[in-house]
């Protein structure tokens, strides 16, 4: 055993050095949103500074509409991941159960969409929102949202593993497509549609560049977007609110990890899984 | 398997008019938009022909926005296609210990905002004050203004996008990984094969369709990344230094309000891509390991 482990202690020093420059960001937001102003430059490589001071979070909670902020981040990743699970289920039903032509065709047609860059549909999709007099509302945001090239791919992969046997027992007992659909499957592949409405949720949470082009006035943003606002003066001396801020903004998405962490994994690698 | 495609398309409609309607509707709306001139607000819309395209190619400018791009897609290879690679089959194959804990720590920037990432490394770049000119300054270096020299620039975004993306490219890759049978690995030590020869022989010949997918997505989605940071630290400054065929998409219609020559842009950057997953499809899938 000790040799074993004197021969990986290289590989080990390797993975410690990658897995340090991965969290120390982290930590190192997490520390700079509890230093004030001097701590922050003059103890700015301590990660424990002493004493710690919430006056960043109750100055952000003071000046800016932080709860407003949350809600309207909260509320666009609800109703996105919630119609995205729900289309990705619907047509995955639909490239299990049926058979029909160009099914091939229609599938890699929305698997497609996956890699169509999104700067290349933002103006004429801005357009359409502008004509739907939608800018500035959650909904402009929403609207383009709803489905998920990979969420389709992902439903359809979990689909194909249920036994065949199980839904022709099913269709002999006479049951409709609409039942089979919400008894047999659904309840069979809810942990996979759990995961990926995590996957869904987080990146929605996390969105920028979208929303950045509907929401203007400064009450409808989200969180991501009010972090944009401490960049304005570069180099200003606000960073210990900044990082408060920006640890506000990941506390949801890290803590969805922390608690659903092997489940998340799996459905990431599962994602690369060719079928 | 039922043939009762009237009632498929029930359930496939949904999904189908909204691909429609936001993906391929708009794809097609830059095609006639890119023979525009228009400024986004005027009422009028002057039909230009093949002009944006002529002007466009025509341009210095283009050029650059070329070179940023292969430079950035050439880091972004780098520090999100073969470090994942060789770290995957490290994890996977090399170490017996404590594996799940790199696992889950390697993977935790994955989870946050680019936003965040963005004004997090901001900080951290800050050539004045900032951790990693404090750390320069041990060394008796001056920390350069990172976003504000050409080249730098890439270099500095291109960090900012490894540092979320490295952990998912290679929990995707480790899946591949622990695939491969660890009796052939043992064999292959038993006849005294070192590391190199074993990933050269078994690993990379058996992960490759994996690995072509992490390839593929480094490069898709690296570019689309990259909008976040340089939006939001460089505007795509200094004089367009990090900007790309993605990002000057975007400059075009929101900055300079020329959708024409927005368009126009985009049509070219969409050509790049197919043509890119054409190539991808066709040469190198076929010399592919599926394991069904």
């Amino acid at each position: 055993m000790k040799t074993d482990f004197s021969k990986e202690f290289i590989w080990h020093v390797l993975l410690l050095a990658a897995v340090f420059l991965m969290l120390w960001p982290i930590l190192f937001m997490i520390s700079t949103s509890f230093k004030d102003l001097n701590q922050v430059f003059e103890s700015t490589l301590n990660p424990l500074p002493w004493p710690p001071t919430f006056s960043n979070y109750l100055s952000v909670l003071e000046s800016f509409p932080l709860l407003t902020y949350i809600w309207n981040t909260f509320f666009i990743a609800a109703v996105v991941t919630v119609c995205k699970a729900a289309t990705s289920v619907l047509a995955a039903f639909a490239f299990v159960y049926y058979d029909f032509k160009y099914k091939e065709t229609v599938f890699n047609g929305m698997l497609l969409t996956f890699f169509i860059p999104i700067t290349v549909l933002i103006m004429p999709n801005y357009l359409m929102m502008a004509k739907l007099d939608l800018l500035d509302t959650p909904w402009g945001v929403i609207l383009p949202c709803l489905v998920d090239g990979m969420g389709v791919f992902l439903m359809r992969q979990t689909m194909r593993s249920i036994p065949k046997p199980l839904l022709e027992a099913a269709i002999l007992d006479g049951a409709k497509p609409h039942q089979i659909l919400w008894k047999v499957v659904l309840p069979l592949i809810k942990p996979s549609v759990l995961a990926v409405s995590i996957l869904f949720f987080i990146n929605s949470w996390n969105e920028y560049f979208w929303p950045l082009l509907i929401l203007q006035d400064k009450d409808n943003y989200t969180l991501p977007l009010a972090l944009q606002m401490f960049i304005s003066a570069e180099g200003g001396s606000e960073w210990g609110i900044a990082m408060a801020v920006a640890t506000l903004t990941s506390l949801p998405p890290l803590l969805l990890y922390c608690f659903c962490q092997k489940f998340i994994i799996n459905t990431f690698m599962q994602s690369g899984v060719k079928g | 398997m039922s043939k009762n495609s009237k009632e498929a398309l029930l359930y496939i409609f949904p999904a189908a008019a909204l691909f429609l309607l936001f993906f391929y509707w708009p794809l097609l709306q830059n095609i006639y938009l890119s023979f525009f001139s228009w400024n986004m607000v005027s009422p009028t819309m002057k039909f230009v022909g093949i002009e944006n395209f002529t002007e466009l190619l025509a341009s210095a400018e283009l050029l650059k926005i070329l070179l940023n791009t292969v430079l950035f897609v050439a880091i972004m290879l780098i520090l999100n296609f073969v470090l994942p690679y060789l770290y995957s089959f490290v994890l996977g194959h090399l170490v017996h210990r404590w594996n799940a804990f790199y696992r889950s720590a390697l993977f935790l920037p994955s989870t946050l905002s680019l936003a965040v990432a963005s004004i997090l490394f901001l900080w951290i770049y800050n050539p004045l004050a900032g951790p990693l000119s404090i750390v320069l300054g041990w060394f008796d270096m001056e920390s350069p203004r990172w976003f504000k020299e050409s080249y730098l620039v890439i270099f500095a975004i291109c960090t900012i996008i490894g540092w979320k993306v490295f952990g998912y490219n290679l929990i995707i890759m480790l899946a591949a990984m622990v695939a491969v049978p660890r009796e052939m690995i043992e064999a292959a030590k038993l006849e005294n094969a070192s590391n190199w020869v074993i990933f050269k022989k078994i690993i990379l010949p058996m992960t490759s369709s994996t690995a072509i997918y992490v390839f593929t997505i480094t490069v898709v989605f690296g570019l689309q990344y990259v909008l976040v940071p340089v939006n939001m630290l460089t505007q795509g400054g200094p004089d367009q230094g990090s900007s790309n065929l993605v990002y000057i998409i975007y400059q075009y219609a929101f900055t300079f309000f020329q959708t024409g020559k927005s368009a126009a842009y985009a049509v070219i950057t969409m050509i790049c891509y197919l043509a890119f997953l054409y190539v991808k499809n066709k040469y190198l899938e076929k010399k592919v390991y599926y394991e069904n």
